[in-house]
């Protein structure tokens, strides 16, 4: 096995995939894995280019497959807009 | 790796075929972004626009869960902390054009150790991003917000307009449902005007589910 890259100037693997993959104009393009569901049709019967409706159901199978951050600046960004957390649990207690 | 290669479906990729190298994403009907108010500072002036931001703009399911799985939860956040969920260009504010004739849904968890609070903002933003609370022409979501408070959270249905009755019921009853809430719990809808006048969320409501 590889070890992976841990510098965290580089993105990863799955980060990279989220940048680049293309969205989805059809969903009937993709053939989910066994144990996986397609979004109810029925939400989707008048779809049209890429404008899909997702039910509760299907959109948390997605909880535990992308669990990477959305980007390498996301540490940053979290740290500017809401802070250290453990600051604010701090303040949460006084 | 032949082996490796052999055995991949030869269609679009997705992150539950392969987490680290998939090709395609599923697109939201719209842009989303999330917004985060820090709680003031002791002795802080015009806090609250100042300590407003934008944390991201997002377009895919995908994406969407890179920042739930990596951001503060709910129940982790300081009293008067704000998330905001709004579709991108419109500012969570009342003061914004788009919000100017606009109203919102809204309830208040009071008890704050038992509520669930994680599971009903993150249902509350799968309802958004998932365009369930809706039908396709009413056109009246904005955003959804969440309000850390000492006493209660608060969760938030923004809407364009607070004048067609029919429709905002519809919406209200489906986010009634979305929050997990009985017959007997009450969701308010208010307009922002009045909202603003009134100083607080304490004006007449105009509607009820």
């Amino acid at each position: 096995d590889i070890v992976k890259a841990t510098d965290p100037s580089v993105p990863s693997p799955a980060m990279t995939a989220l940048r680049s993959a293309r969205l989805l104009e059809d969903l009937k393009e993709v053939s989910y894995p066994e144990g996986v569901d397609s979004p109810n049709p029925a939400l989707n019967a008048n779809a049209t280019d890429g404008k899909f409706k997702y039910d509760r159901d299907f959109l948390l199978q997605f909880q535990d497959a992308y669990t990477e951050k959305p980007n390498i600046d996301w540490d940053a960004r979290i740290k500017e807009c809401i802070g250290d957390l453990s600051e604010s649990r701090s303040k949460m207690g006084s | 790796d032949m082996s490796i290669e052999e055995s991949t479906p030869s269609g679009p990729l997705t992150v539950f075929h392969s987490p680290e190298a998939f090709n395609v994403k599923h697109p939201l009907m719209n842009h989303w972004s999330l917004w985060f108010t820090k709680p003031p500072t002791p002795g802080q002036k015009d806090a609250w626009a100042h300590n407003l931001k934008e944390v991201i703009s997002f377009d895919s399911v995908e994406e969407f869960w890179g920042v739930w799985n990596n951001i503060p939860k709910p129940s982790e956040l300081a009293v008067k902390s704000d998330y905001h969920l709004f579709k991108a260009g419109v500012r969570p504010e009342w003061e914004d054009q788009q919000n100017k004739i606009g109203g919102k849904w809204a309830y208040q968890f009071k008890d704050k150790r038992a509520v669930p609070i994680d599971e009903l903002w993150l249902h509350s933003m799968l309802a958004a991003i998932g365009e369930t609370v809706e039908k396709d022409d009413d056109k009246e979501i904005m955003g959804v917000v969440l309000n850390c408070r000492k006493g209660f959270y608060r969760i938030s249905l923004w809407t364009r307009t607070c004048q067609n009755k029919a429709t905002l019921v519809d919406i209200g009853k489906k986010f009634k449902q979305v929050l997990g809430l009985s017959e007997k719990d009450i969701l308010e809808f208010n307009s922002h005007a009045d909202s603003a006048h009134s100083g607080t969320s304490r004006a007449r409501s105009l509607l009820t589910v």
